[in-house]
């Protein structure tokens, strides 16, 4: 009787988030560890970097782009592994919405970034402290994945707790 | 010396008040053993059904809830609704990411327990605990129609053995249910146990589940068609849909892109589910309700020590002479005080003791239950590090507790108690 139940109760919250459907401030980062590799898969919704989600209109509108993605190719400012596992960064690859064409002004934006680490060390990798809080303001949740060698599971990061661990 | 002597007098005093006493510290003992039977509850609840799990980078199955998908095919509790057809198996298998898909057939029953049909591939893939494979205790595994595989709990339960025969039911449930009973299994495997949902499985071949259903139609046998097991065989025994499947990927980093894929997929509406975080995100919206349990149980442990707080106060007044005379013997104002708080520590003490026996002997009772019903393992017989700190804050809120008629104790004047009242 009791699981039905709950399961019910959840299968409504799980729905919400599985939805996938794109929150303002609220960011995704899928973390995932293959031997040495480390692959940070974030979502930030444009709102939450830069403060509008239109095609730029002006030189002010482009310079905060500018920045924004500047900011975001900055993986060694943005994402701390655990320090143990010495991990340097191998490639980034930032993919801003508006680029080149022009596209509806009512459509969400979400800018795509793929992080990729080689680690020394992966067997002390535990955790990945995030940045991101503190260069962006407009963010304020970030719904975090992770499959590593240990284990599945899932965290909600914030600026108070912007450490991701397993 | 001293401290021995205030320990014995506390001792025999509270004996002598034993009838009131008892009372007290058994509503301390109720009120240890529900926050700690609720701590034990949710730290196995969660270990069991993490334990359920391990390897499996994806489970995939027909568009419902993840909660609803993983409690089907993982522990084998709730039913699936819908199913999903062999092509769309065949495409995810397929897939050049996947290591690895065993497709899972859920619906039939045996005396209650789950059968699953599934592929030998099953056996070779499962892991759980702690990435450990499943292992035969005794036979083999499946080779062909009509031979089954089961759980260490079923052949504990119904003694099954190696060439026992099962006569599956059409459906889960007990007795009013359609049987196969022209179709009996052969057990040619009994695996060892593990702890899981698996114990409690009965595993088929998926040929086996087709087979069964060949002549049914709607979920009941088609009248005047009886195809006999030796004929079934001849058909193409291909499934046309399963309930679930289990995927293992050749790279974990294709988890989340394999999952989009999944759910994205044009043919049939699936979803995939990354099994460990779909249960963090189950914890996460289960918090709530724990921490509301957890709260509970800390008020009724406060309650019970208020009672004891009661009792003592109350005691103070039948004990004025008993005290007064300590004090003529000699006794001061800080050995009552000491008395009184020993006698308090005594009991909370006593009672979170009978409170730890009481959960773990009911631990102990109901562990089949649970495990049957839920498929939730108690595991923790003794006390973790956790709940050594509760029984700490417990012990000493108490002795806090006890401080108050303690104090009052030690106010008491040396002729109060001695002066005859009328």
């Amino acid at each position: 009787m009791k699981i039905p139940t709950l399961a019910l109760l959840l299968a409504l919250s799980f729905n919400v988030h599985a939805a996938g459907g794109h929150n303002h401030g609220v960011g995704k980062l899928d973390v995932s560890v293959d031997g040495e590799q480390l692959t940070l898969e974030l979502e930030l919704p444009l709102d939450s970097a830069v403060g509008f989600e239109r095609t730029p209109k002006n030189d002010k509108e482009r310079a905060a782009l500018a920045d924004a993605e500047r900011l975001l190719k900055d993986a060694a400012a943005l994402f701390v592994p655990t320090p143990a596992a010495a991990c340097t960064i191998d490639s980034v690859a930032v993919e801003m919405p508006h680029a080149g064409k022009p596209s509806e002004s009512h459509e969400h934006a979400d800018i795509d970034v793929r992080y990729v680490f080689r680690c020394a060390n992966p067997a002390m990798l535990k955790s990945v402290e995030t940045a991101l809080f503190k260069h962006f303001k407009r963010l304020y949740r970030i719904e975090a994945r992770r499959a590593t060698p240990a284990g599945q599971g899932s965290a909600r990061l914030s600026a108070k707790q912007a450490v991701m661990t397993w | 010396m001293r401290t021995r002597a205030i320990l014995r007098i506390a001792r025999l005093s509270a004996f002598s008040r034993r009838s009131t006493l008892v009372l007290t510290l058994a509503a301390i003992a109720l009120a240890t053993a529900l926050l700690i039977g609720v701590e034990r509850i949710r730290h196995d609840t969660r270990q069991s059904f993490v334990q359920s799990v391990s390897g499996v980078d994806l489970v995939v199955g027909p568009r419902t809830g993840a909660v609803q998908l993983m409690l089907y095919a993982v522990f084998r509790t709730g039913s699936a609704t819908h199913t999903l057809r062999w092509s769309s198996y065949r495409a995810l298998a397929d897939h050049p990411a996947v290591a690895w898909a065993v497709p899972l057939s859920l619906g039939d029953s045996y005396r209650g327990f789950p059968v699953l049909g599934t592929t030998p591939d099953y056996f070779a893939h499962f892991r759980y605990g702690d990435k450990r494979p499943l292992a035969l205790r005794a036979g083999r595994v499946f080779e062909r129609p009509f031979e089954a595989v089961v759980g260490s709990e079923i052949a504990k339960r119904l003694g099954q053995t190696i060439d026992s025969r099962l006569v599956l039911s059409h459906g889960a449930g007990n007795d009013l249910l359609p049987e196969h009973g022209d179709k009996p299994f052969t057990v040619v495997g009994v695996l060892a146990p593990t702890g899981t949902p698996v114990d409690r499985t009965v595993h088929v071949s998926l040929e086996s589940i087709t087979a069964l259903h060949l002549d049914w139609a709607g979920g009941a046998p088609l009248p005047g068609v009886n195809i006999p097991p030796e004929l079934a065989t001849k058909f193409d025994l291909t499934p046309q849909e399963i309930t679930a499947v289990l995927v293992g990927l050749k790279q974990r980093s294709d988890a989340f892109r394999m999952q989009r894929f999944v759910n994205a997929f044009r043919d049939e509406a699936l979803m995939a589910v990354l099994p460990g975080v779909a249960l963090d995100e189950l914890w996460d919206t289960l918090d709530i309700f724990e921490r509301a349990l957890r709260g509970i149980s800390v008020l009724v442990v406060l309650v019970s020590l208020a009672g004891l707080v009661a009792t003592l106060l109350a005691g103070l007044n039948e004990r004025r002479r008993e005290l007064a005379i300590l004090r003529s013997l000699g006794a001061s104002p800080l050995d009552l005080f000491l008395l009184l708080a020993c006698e308090g520590l005594l009991i909370t003490a006593a009672g979170a003791a009978a409170g730890l026996l009481l959960v773990t002997d009911a631990a102990w009772w109901l562990h089949d239950a649970l495990r049957s019903a839920f498929g939730v393992e108690l595991s923790t017989l003794l006390p973790s590090p956790d709940e050594a700190w509760l029984l700490a804050a417990i012990l000493s809120t108490g002795l806090l507790a006890s401080a108050i008629p303690a104090f009052r104790a030690w106010r008491m004047a040396l002729a109060d108690g001695l002066t005859p009242r009328q």
